[in-house]
């Protein structure tokens, strides 16, 4: 007899909406819509600004699975709770997901507050909820954030209160170990499991790790700057290798943080000397692959980090060596998730130069680093990190179901994963 | 990574000695396949010998597990030792698949689904 299929609600930004994480949402949609056991994905996006030509970006590949868009939500809105919750209660998934980080629902601190209440709310509502929680507040740099404040003592304790709301969900995901066994020792919970990140790439071929043999090379960011992504060191850094006599092209590709609008267009003013410099604007979906291609090394002008990295993900995928600062957790992500790179201390534009020039000079190191980064990148797809979603929601609703069966009142058993349990449903 | 595999009545079991990494997960990953298209679908994995587990590997016992539950079956572990077993904790996995201390006690469980 085939199993029942489930409805999975997605809160989340999705492409062309610019808001963090909306490129993970897509890749994670992509695959989803090809599992046997999803009978519909309805998103929950954030309202993008009207325009007549908004498309949005959804797989055009034949699937069975159909998808809901339904905006109803807006970034920086007081309202999002009330709002989210009645378009859960309207359209009535088997399971909702949050794509999450800490800025997700809005750029000042009561709007992301408010926001990242909505997943407790809806697991009020008896809906088994997963919030994928990209970002741990406790480990995240406030002031380079862009949430800097003389009160940061009180936003800790709000980031606190806020963080034992999201464990009241049913199962809290995360994509670094370090990070699950934070919240499982600090909190005392066990509803908190590791999803590895995932390769968004499908590709089977490795793709060539030098593709500027003739001489020129291109050196590449990519992300939303202006907060704990800052290019000014990076651009004096390659400003200092123009000046020794190497050929280089700095592509900063992306966008302002939506915590620092107008930064990008002052570093434009401020570097207007420096040569080779393209500012791509906003990349869309499309057109990712030809900038992470046409890279010959990509860098991160991290001055602190708020966890694991889409980027560095990306940039594995495409087989790219990466320059990378010592700071924070970042080296634990390399260290755990298999990356290598060239590295510098974080706040020098002379290591940041040297740790460039490093590979730049080194064809076969540069080489080396982006083959190993492309194994580490495709050793987990994201079809296979959606088939672990998959089994925790099967494993959520069928608890939900005995449940309903045997009547279970006890208070006690309020959650549905126990430690060292031997899975009996 | 060595496999073994053997049969008790309809229940095929694996036995994984080694580290169980995406090196070693192909050839598990057909046993699986195979038990997953003939009935009953129910495989034990015996990973009592296994010293270390990678993502790849857990993303293989998933897709078995998947295959085996739709066809009405289900993919058994038993004998995980500490290092492993701390994996399957951090991904929670230890609640979503049926977990057994020992092979044999596994196998009464199949029997009672079989």
């Amino acid at each position: 007899m085939p199993k029942p299929k489930m409805t999975i609600a997605l809160v989340t930004t999705y492409p062309p909406s610019q808001g963090s994480l909306n490129e993970y949402a897509y890749h994670f949609v992509r695959c989803l819509r090809d599992k046997a056991e999803v009978r519909e994905i309805i998103l929950l996006t954030d309202i993008l600004p009207e325009t007549p030509s908004i498309q949005y970006m959804l797989s055009t590949e034949a699937s069975p699975v159909p998808i809901r868009v339904i905006p109803c939500w807006r970034f920086g809105a007081w309202t999002n709770p009330l709002r989210i919750l009645a378009a859960i209660k309207k359209v009535q998934p088997d399971i909702v997901l949050f794509n999450l980080q800490f800025a997700t629902f809005g750029d000042r601190k009561i709007p992301a507050a408010l926001g990242l209440m909505t997943p407790a709310c809806v697991r009020l509502l008896g809906l088994p909820t997963v919030v994928l929680l990209h970002h741990l507040m406790e480990k995240i740099d406030l002031k380079s954030a862009g949430f800097g404040s003389s009160i940061e003592h009180v936003i800790r304790f709000f980031g606190t209160v806020i963080t034992r709301l999201l464990l009241m969900t049913d199962l809290v995901t995360l994509t670094m170990p370090n990070y699950v066994e934070f919240l499982t020792e600090r909190y005392g919970v066990n509803n908190v499991a590791l999803a590895p990140h995932g390769a968004f790439a499908e590709t089977l071929t490795e793709p060539p790790h030098d593709v500027n043999s003739s001489g020129k090379h291109v050196v590449m960011t990519f992300g939303k700057f202006g907060t704990y992504k800052r290019v000014e060191q990076l651009l004096e850094a390659v400003a200092l290798l123009q000046t020794q006599g190497r050929a280089i092209e700095l592509v900063i590709a992306g966008t302002d943080s939506p915590n620092a609008r107008g930064y990008l267009d002052a570093m434009k003013q401020r570097y207007a000397h420096v040569a080779h410099v393209t500012y791509t604007g906003y990349v869309p979906e499309e057109q990712v692959a030809r900038v992470f291609e046409q890279a010959t090394l990509v860098v991160f002008p991290y001055i602190s980090t708020t966890g694991s990295s889409g980027v560095l993900h990306q940039a594995g995928e495409y087989g790219k060596a990466v320059v990378l600062p010592y700071i924070g957790d970042f080296a634990e992500v390399i260290a755990e998730e298999g990356y290598r790179g060239s590295f510098f201390e974080a706040g020098s534009v002379a290591s940041l130069g040297q740790a460039i020039a490093a590979l730049l000079d080194n064809p076969q190191e540069r080489a080396a680093i982006g083959r190993h980064n492309y194994s580490a990148a495709h050793s987990l797809p994201m079809s296979d990190v959606v088939d672990w979603y998959l089994v925790h929601f099967q494993y959520l609703l069928n608890c939900k179901q005995r449940r309903k069966i045997h009547a279970v009142t006890d208070v006690s058993d309020k959650y549905y994963y126990h430690p060292h349990t031997h899975g009996t449903v | 990574m060595q496999l073994q595999m053997s049969q008790i009545n309809t229940i095929t079991i694996l036995t994984l000695t080694g580290r169980f990494d995406a090196y070693s997960a192909p050839s598990v990953e057909t046993q699986l396949k195979h038990v997953s298209e003939q009935a009953p679908s129910y495989a034990i994995v015996d990973l009592s010998g296994v010293n270390f587990v990678d993502s790849t590997a857990l993303a293989t016992l998933v897709q078995g597990m998947k295959r085996c539950r739709q066809a009405n079956g289900d993919v058994y572990i038993c004998g995980v030792q500490q290092p492993v077993r701390i994996i399957f904790e951090l991904t929670r996995f230890d609640s979503v698949f049926r977990m057994f201390s020992t092979q044999a006690a596994a196998v009464e469980a199949c029997f009672l689904k079989v």
